[in-house]
Parts: structure tokens; sequence; C-alpha cells
């Protein structure tokens, strides 16, 4: 069996003295991440054979949080100029997420302006939700039109963090915020639901890359936003195995968590066990002994 | 009351504007024209709730028991944690408004042929697959369009156009509990009454509250098992079977209904059990209904379900000795009507939710002068 590749990029340079994303380490994280993804010198030759010129490309961001805990714009935008300008379209590039009010409280402007980066929620005039219910084993959900229709392939840029009852939320749970009703799906770990959504097509045909934001990692008691339980380690993780990416920010979850001396997730009744559920589906792969995981510092 | 007459009173007299582009007919739904923003939502306190550490909070108002950290929401969709404070955020948010009969509910041995104000938000508190009005009751209460009627409003209008009851419906009314709670109090200072359908999925302590405040309650009861309660409903059978006897025992009416649905619960001694569990727990004298299956929302490959077999589970239902079994979905079917236990003589006739006619004599048979367990009048 082939190894999931997973590759860890650090940047002590990656926070600037604000504490927000320097734009400029964003950008070679971006760069140095592909690479060794692809095993490519060269990044954007690497884009251009990952993306075609003509598809539109959403990135799925979370912002729940609004800005004390969401998707840095300073990192979700830097990332969409950089897509764009490579593949010559910038108003190709869709930055997501639920809604215009939680984009904004974290800190992002609405654009949907011909020639520039388009920032939008699903709640945006004229987008909504599908009008009929997607099924899939366990799930059934309206999806936000933004990813079932105007986008061709996406990037899940999700903020990596501890979660109550999923144990850990990172790309695949990103997903969550495409469709009309995540809060029916998060009963016994949110198992197996996650691995179910996952593998509607309108996700698992167009997701081509995970890049989990653990630049600052909330550790314990998130998704909410923890000072005491939120640890810099100034990170971005990059992969296209969805489930290999995530069982990585679940080990460094774990890390960190032991670090402080709190119980592993499997102690408080919380492993992310979706991530095995979305293995036996095909959709990845979860254990450390199939994973590939290279780290660079830039 | 004409419908004309509805729409052209309730916008000349109210605050609240109906139009008659709000009309939708089959379902005989009102929905607002008003769309509206998650910033527009209400926010109120909500109650039946616990402040946890570290600003997480748990829901007590149902079996569930969310525990949700800041900004997350319950599994009903409508109840958000805010910094540490649960909030509901569908309070006076109307996503569906009508003038229906009181049979439509169905209520049968309450106020028959009277009209009921009937209104519901957006959310539910479990997931049928089977649901009939998933596009209010699975939505988050900013994917609908909803208008603002505050509970002295729901009361206005229902007394204007001669509403004796308010019925709180359609979605699932125990996760708009303060808000139905709150208008129950204000219809009552109108001499009107309130209905509520429910699936019964609440804890007692909040339905204890809710008891005191309405007149009347109509269960959905989904199945007599518990795995179609884990595989069709996402829910848990036990708590409604405890909410059952709850309301039996206090004043307040009571009605059950069960919808067949071919193969999935329409087993003969399944129903048998679940008459003998009605008629040991709460006595014979509550009303069931069997009502019929149309193929919906996720559950499109099963057939309608056949008149002959709702017929055989009200003769099953009949033979464990409840007195009052109906079959609903089914207009002009013998098993809609009212018939006296003790003289067989029929003492309500419908058809649909029509009251053909009325033998009671106040709230005897008048062929007999059997009592007729319900409110009448």
């Amino acid at each position: 069996m082939e190894k999931a590749r997973v590759v860890i990029i650090r940047s002590e340079r990656a926070l600037a003295a604000n504490g927000l994303p320097d734009p400029g380490s964003m950008l070679r994280m971006f760069r140095k991440g592909l690479e060794i993804l692809t095993g490519s010198n060269q990044a954007e030759e690497a884009l251009r054979q990952l993306f075609q010129p003509a598809e539109n490309i959403g990135i799925k961001i979370n912002t729940i949080g609004r800005r004390a805990i969401s998707t840095y714009p300073e990192m979700a935008v830097t990332l969409g100029l950089w897509l764009g300008k490579t593949l010559g379209h910038e108003d190709k590039i869709i930055i997501w997420d639920r809604t215009n009010e939680e984009l904004k409280e974290a800190g992002y402007k609405i654009s949907r302006s011909v020639g520039s980066l388009r920032i939008m929620g699903t709640d945006s005039s004229g987008i909504g939700y599908t009008s009929q219910p997607v099924i899939n084993r366990s799930v059934a959900s309206l999806f936000s039109r933004i990813q079932a229709e105007l986008v061709d392939s996406a990037i899940s840029l999700a903020l990596l963090k501890d979660h109550g009852i999923a144990g850990i939320t990172g790309g695949m749970k990103n997903y969550f915020g495409a469709i009309h009703n995540p809060n029916k799906y998060h009963d016994s770990n949110c198992d197996p639901y996650l691995a179910d959504l996952f593998e509607i097509d309108l996700i698992r045909k167009k997701h081509r890359l995970t890049i989990l934001d653990a630049l600052r990692v909330q550790y314990h008691r998130g998704p909410s936003y923890h000072p005491q339980w939120n640890e810099k380690t100034n990170q971005l993780i990059f992969g296209f195995d969805p489930v290999a990416v995530d069982a990585v920010g679940w080990k460094l979850i774990e890390n960190l968590r032991a670090k402080k001396g709190l119980p592993t997730l499997s102690e408080e009744r919380r492993e992310p066990t979706y991530l095995q559920t979305a293995e036996n589906l095909g959709l990845g792969l979860a254990h450390f002994d199939n994973i590939e995981i290279i780290e660079e510092e830039v | 009351m004409r419908r004309r007459d509805f729409l052209k009173g309730t916008a000349a007299g109210s605050g609240w504007l109906l139009t008659s582009n709000s009309l939708r007919t089959g379902q005989q739904r009102l929905l607002a024209t008003e769309a509206r923003t998650a910033a527009g939502l209400s926010r109120v306190e909500a109650r039946y709730y616990d402040r946890l550490p570290d600003r997480e909070i748990k829901c007590r108002l149902c079996p569930r028991f969310c525990q949700l950290g800041d900004k997350e929401r319950g599994f009903c969709g409508v109840r958000e944690n805010q910094n540490g404070k649960y909030y509901t955020l569908v309070y006076g948010q109307v996503a569906s408004y009508n003038i229906d009969p009181i049979e439509k509910k169905p209520l049968f041995h309450f106020l028959p042929g009277a009209m009921a104000f009937s209104l519901a938000t957006a959310g539910c508190n479990v997931a049928c697959k089977f649901c009939q009005n998933w596009e209010i009751s699975q939505m988050r209460p900013e994917q609908v369009q909803s208008r603002y009627l505050p509970p002295e409003a729901v009361a206005e209008a229902a007394a204007r156009y001669n509403c004796p009851i308010v019925a709180y419906t359609y979605s699932e009314p125990v996760i708009f509990y303060e808000f139905m709670y709150d208008t129950s109090l204000e219809t009552r200072k109108k001499g009107l009454r309130n209905a509520v359908i429910t699936n019964g999925f609440i804890n007692p302590e909040p339905l204890a509250e809710l008891i005191k405040v309405v007149e009347a309650i109509k269960i959905d009861l989904k199945a007599f098992n518990q795995d179609f309660y884990t595989n069709y409903v996402r829910g848990q059978l036990k708590p409604v079977l405890d909410s059952i006897k709850q309301i039996a025992s206090s004043k307040v009416w009571l009605e059950i209904v069960y919808l067949v649905i071919p193969t999935l619960n329409d087993k003969a001694e399944e129903i048998r059990q679940m008459a003998r569990w009605l008629k040991t727990e709460i006595g014979p004298d509550y009303p069931l209904h069997f009502s019929r299956f149309q193929p919906m929302y996720l559950i499109k490959n099963l057939p309608p379900t056949p008149i002959s077999t709702l017929e055989r589970l009200r003769d099953i239902a009949l033979e464990e000795g409840l007195h009052y079994v109906y079959l609903g979905n089914v207009p002009g079917h013998p098993g809609e009507n009212t018939y006296c236990p003790n003289c067989g003589q029929v003492v309500i006739e419908r058809y649909g939710y029509t009251i053909k006619k009325n033998s009671l004599s106040g709230n005897k048979c008048r062929h007999c002068h059997q009592i007729i367990p319900g409110v009448w009048s």
C-alpha cells in the first residue's frame, strides 16, 4: 500500500509581531508545503498540475469562532491571491463559509466583484442551499450552492482544534459548514456522520487539498477559544489525503495535551473515531503506519 | 371565515402584516414574505439549562441534554450558547402559520369543528426520515423565511379571526418552548385555549410547567420500539412514553397519533403491545389515530399505507379495549367517526376535517347517555 504523504511546515516568523499571520511567511509556507507534497521544485507548477485554469476553486474556511479563533484572513486571502495569480483568474477563487456575518466578524471583507477574489457566505443573496437533500448512508443534507454548484474543486483550509464532541476538528469536519444541518450530526463523536458526509461526491470528488492551520492550536475545551489552552506551534499541515492530514492533526493535539498533563481524547471518550470510519469507506488512511510525515522549517 | 377576510383583516388591523402572496395552498401553509438574516434572529435567554465551567452549557429541555461550547447550537439548531449564556433564536420568529380546523392536527375530542390559529418556528429535536414539514423542521432559523409575531400578536390575531384555539404545530414546539409558553399565557388572557402538537420528546420538568398553561396535547408516537426511534427518528421511545403518562395524569386533554409506515412500523403484534400499554398505563379513553403514510422527504421508496393495513391495526386496538381508535388521511372512511363505546352509535360523523353531524348531547351520547370523554365546549 502506498503511504499517504503529509507535510508539516514550520516557520518561526509565521506570526508577525501583532500576533497575526505574516503574509510573506504564509506564502513561503504554502510554496514549500506544495513543493514537498508534490515532489516538485516549483510550487506554481505544482499548483497548475493540481488545478485546471478554467476551474472555479473554493477555499472553505472556518469562521464560526469569529476573530478569536477562525481561519485567519491574512492566511486565506494570501492563499487565494496566490492561486488566482498563478492560475490566471483571480475571480475564479472563492473564499467562503456559512454566513457573511461570521465572515465579517472573523475579519473578512465580503467581495463578489468581477475580476477580483470572491469572499462570501452561503447566505449571500442568490446563493443559499440546494433544494433537495443529498442522501448518503446516515446523512441527508442540503448543500451550500457554493460547494455544490459554484466551485469545481475545493481546498479545505481548516483551523485545527480540539472538539468537545468529535475529538478534533480539522479538514474533514470543516465541510460541516457546507451543509444546512450540521447540528444533526454531532451525536456519537460525529461518527459515522463526518465520514458519510465526506463520501458524498459533492465533497469527495471536488476535494483536492487539505491545509490545516496549526499556527495556534486550541488543544483543550475546543472548539471555543480559551487562551489558557491555546498554544502557538507555527505550523501548517498539508496533504492530499483528507484522513491522513486530520490524523496527523489529532496526533499534534494529543502531544500538546500530554505536554500539559491533560488526559488523552480516548480517556475523555471523544477519540475521533470518524477517522477510522473514513478509512473503512476508502476515503483515506488513518493509521500512522501508513502515513509518511515530512517536516520542514522555512 | 373567508380567506379574503383573514388576509384583509390582519393586514389592516395589526402591526403584523400578512400579505396575499404569503399564502401557500396544498399544505395550507402561510409563509412570511420578509426574509430574515442571522442578525434578525431573536436573542431571548432560554429556560432549562445549566451553566458549566469554561462557558459551556448543558440544555435540560429535552432528553438529548446537549452540552455545548461557546457559539454552538443544540441538535434542534435553534438554541445557541453565546458566551456561556443560552439563547433561543426563534422566540416570536414564526416560519409558518395558518388557520386550520382542529381536526387537521388531529384532535377529535377537543372542541370539534373549531378553528386553530396554527404556527411554527424552524427547528426540531428529532430528525424523522418521513417528516412532512422538513422544509421548516429540519432547518436552522436563518435558513427559512420568518416574521416576527410576538406572543401578544399571536393572541390578538387568533382572537381577531375567531380562532378559539392556538395550536403549536408543524415543526416541533418543544424547541420553541419559551415562545409557546409565553404565548399560551397571552392567549389565555383572551379566553382562548392552547393545543400542542408534539413528538413528546421533552423532559418531565419543562413538560410539567407546560401542562399548566395549555389545554390539549397531541403526541406523535412514531413506533413502539426503540430500533425505529434510532433508525428513523434519531430519538428515544421511553421519554415519549413517559410524557404520555405524565400528560394523562394531568388535566390536559391528550390524543395520540401513530403514522403507519408500510413494513417499518406496521407489525400487528407491536400494535397490539402498544394498545395494551396504552390501556394499562393511561386507560382506554384517550383517542388513538392511525394515520396513513404518504411517501415524502427521505422515504420515497415505500407506497402509501394500504387502507386494509390501517383497518387491521384499528381492529387490533379496538380488540385490546381502546374505546376511540381513528383512521387519518383517509377521507370518508368510517374510521373517521366517533362511535359510542356503549351503544355503538355514531356520535360524531366526519369527512376529512369536516364535521358532518354531531350527535353529542353535552358530553354524552345522545342515544344512550354514555359519557364521551373530551373537551367539547
